[in-house]
């Protein structure tokens, strides 16, 4: 195991990203599966392409048939449907490739879990057990009518009463069981193809979190704190997450850092009365028609102002940040709507977040 | 230590690869199995030949789970026997000296009918089902689906029909009919002539008298559950799994021989003989597995 971890990680290119990591185990059982194909081409065809076996549009080749009057070697064989060794080999066959191929659901299971969601571990062996079984069953029942009744005798005499906490659960036992199918019927190629699309349409639809309510938090929103207490005014004295803080490369740091410093001036003391209260975002095409125009209202209207940054970007409006201080006499929207006014068809959005504003929010939900 | 791990991988790479199941490598091993069966084989036939009052196997293949409801035989020009199973239109082919099942083909859609008995009339192959019903087509490659045309010779409502045979003297193929539905009828061994090319109006009956069938034997009928042309006489040879009999008829209806089938049989559904005095009967998977059992024939 601990080369196929390390094979992995290499091909992953040492990502802790599901994605990558399932293409790159996915990889390597390809190029296992070749390998194994070259040296045993009968063998692999024999567990995973003849799902048409029996309905005579699978060419078999020569099988030798057993001979129930001699004791010579020639009577049993070797290869062929019906001996022993064959029925043997392919029993495991069947079984270690539902293995193969139940490993990376299990992962995607753990992984892709919604926000604040705990996997179960019952449902994570049964996963791995399950496949097996049904594999047993159903390469035992196969053709035979009379099995098939019986097996149905013995599953109805047994009581299934567990009840599955989440739904979705129950789709992954579901595939477990089409997994057992496909190898129980020596159709593992099909098997992986359903296994290969249901992982990574699962990790696709989790990642994006696809069909979210807007009213539940999304995946993302463990992170809504830290990045909370990052934005949020210093002298409160709160930390900033640590494990944001240790994600952050060394050049965003740096930024992050040097942004920090550069408010902190404009600000003033921690100890002084701050000198800028509340910031206004402006996004806007036309950077300097919307600075013309947003300027003369921040003169008219706040007591002091001054221009923090502009981040450009490409495809999308560029922003522009200020730091003002605002009259007591002019209310937050009075200031929005001046803005929208002079600057119509100029700017496309503008903000204005100010430290108040932000201390009767904390306050309001404290309360 | 990686190196030494390179090392062993690279010697090691030999060795495998001479493990490599090639296909030329299991072509030379089915061939060097083959010639052995078959000397075998020649040893066992030489055996019986030498004691002809030994009705004994001469060697009996156990039937892979495709052909768990083996039923009819035919023998093809090369030696080597057609069968089918009992419920989809799929043909296998096997040598009968060496016991190795060369290919399997079948009909075109997988077609389910209850298939009954198998005949080879020059390049055709005629497949009947228990209505009558006759698919004629062409062999196939190992594999492939091939194509079929369907007669009804509209003998439904007379019988059940089990077995099938091309009598080649007469370009005809002959039907046994199992069981007659009219429960009015004379009890009696009814056979249907059927001449190629296949025409509803040109198809007769041949009426045998159950009490010639049975003759001296325990019997109180006779069920035929295959029919073949004994190569030497050119008599009907039919077989029964009801009564475990076997029955030789001229082309003329009359009865040259009425015996009990030689060894143990539980279910005896198709029946050939080769022109080296083979005979051949499959047997369907019962409580012992599908088999067909090879003995030597005496034509007289």
């Amino acid at each position: 195991m601990p080369i196929v971890r390390n094979i992995v990680d290499v091909l992953a290119m040492k990502s802790d990203k599901p994605m990558r990591r399932l293409i790159a185990y996915y990889v390597v059982v390809a190029i296992v599966v070749a390998i194994l194909a070259f040296f045993f081409p009968g063998a692999i065809s024999r567990v995973a392409l003849i799902a048409g076996k029996g309905l005579g549009d699978v060419p078999e080749g020569p099988t030798v048939l057993t001979d129930a009057l001699s004791n010579s070697p020639t009577s049993s064989v070797s290869f062929g449907p019906g001996s022993l060794l064959d029925i043997g080999l392919t029993t495991v066959m069947i079984l270690l490739g539902s293995l193969v191929l139940m490993l990376p659901v299990t992962w995607v299971y753990m992984s892709a879990r919604p926000s604040g969601g705990q996997h179960n571990q019952n449902v994570v062996q049964t996963l791995i057990f399950l496949p097996l079984v049904v594999a047993g069953i159903v390469f035992i029942v196969q053709n035979s009518l009379a099995l098939a009744f019986s097996l149905a005798g013995v599953v109805g005499a047994v009581r299934f009463r567990t009840s599955m906490r989440d739904s979705r659960d129950l789709v992954y036992i579901f595939l477990s069981i089409v997994v057992g199918f496909a190898a129980g019927v020596q159709s593992l190629a099909v098997g992986a193809v359903i296994s290969m699309v249901f992982n990574f349409v699962l990790l696709v639809t989790w990642h994006y979190d696809y069909g979210r309510n807007m009213l539940t938090p999304s995946a993302a929103a463990q992170w809504s704190r830290p990045l909370q207490a990052l934005a949020s005014p210093t002298g409160t004295h709160q930390i900033p997450d640590r494990d944001l803080v240790l994600s952050l490369t060394p050049e965003r740091a740096d930024a992050l850092a040097e942004r920090f410093t550069r408010v902190q001036k404009k600000i003033g003391k921690k100890k002084n009365k701050p000198r800028f209260d509340s910031v206004v975002t402006i996004t806007s095409d036309t950077i300097p028609d919307a600075q013309r125009q947003v300027e003369e209202v921040l003169d008219r209207m706040t007591k002091r102002w001054t221009l923090d940054e502009v981040v450009q970007h490409t495809g999308k409006p560029s922003e522009i940040y200020y730091l003002t201080r605002l009259r007591k006499s002019i209310p937050r929207d009075v200031l929005l709507t001046a803005i929208h006014e002079n600057a119509d068809g100029v700017i496309a959005s503008v903000d204005l977040e100010t430290g108040t504003f932000a201390e009767e929010e904390k306050n309001g939900s404290k309360a | 230590m990686i190196r030494k791990r390179v090392l062993a991988l690279l010697l090691a790479l030999p060795i495998v690869c001479g493990c490599r199941e090639t296909p030329r490598a299991k072509a030379a091993e089915l061939n060097r199995l083959v010639q052995t069966r078959r000397s075998e084989f020649a040893k066992r036939l030489a055996a019986a030949n030498a004691d002809p009052q030994k009705d004994e196997p001469i060697a009996q293949w156990l039937m892979p789970p495709q052909l768990r409801e083996i039923s009819g035989l035919a023998l093809t020009s090369r030696g080597t026997l057609l069968t089918h199973d009992d419920n989809a239109g799929r043909i296998s082919e096997i040598d009968p000296k060496s016991g190795v099942l060369l290919r399997g083909f079948s009909l075109n859609g997988n077609q389910k009918e209850d298939f009954e008995a198998i005949a080879i009339a020059g390049n055709d192959i005629y497949l009947m089902a228990s209505d009558g019903k006759l698919f004629r087509f062409r062999e196939g490659a190992d594999g492939q689906q091939v194509n079929f045309m369907v007669f009804n010779p509209g003998l439904k409502k007379e019988c059940e029909f089990e077995g099938l045979a091309y009598e080649a003297d007469s370009t005809r193929l002959v039907m046994a009919c199992k069981r007659l539905l009219d429960k009015q009828a004379p009890k009696e061994l009814l056979l249907y002539r059927l001449p190629l090319p296949l025409n509803r109006s040109t198809i007769t009956a041949m009426h045998v008298p159950v009490q010639d069938v049975v003759g001296t034997n325990p019997w109180k009928g006779f069920r035929p559950s295959d029919i073949t042309i004994d190569p030497f006489t050119h008599n009907y040879v039919l077989i029964s799994s009801h009564e475990h009999g076997l029955v030789m008829v001229t082309p003329d209806g009359d009865v040259v021989r009425s015996v009990p089938l030689p060894g143990d049989h539980p279910q005896p559904e198709g029946v050939a003989i080769t022109r080296d005095s083979i005979l051949l009967i499959s047997d369907e998977s019962n409580v012992k597995p599908a088999t067909i059992t090879a003995y030597k024939w005496h034509p007289q």
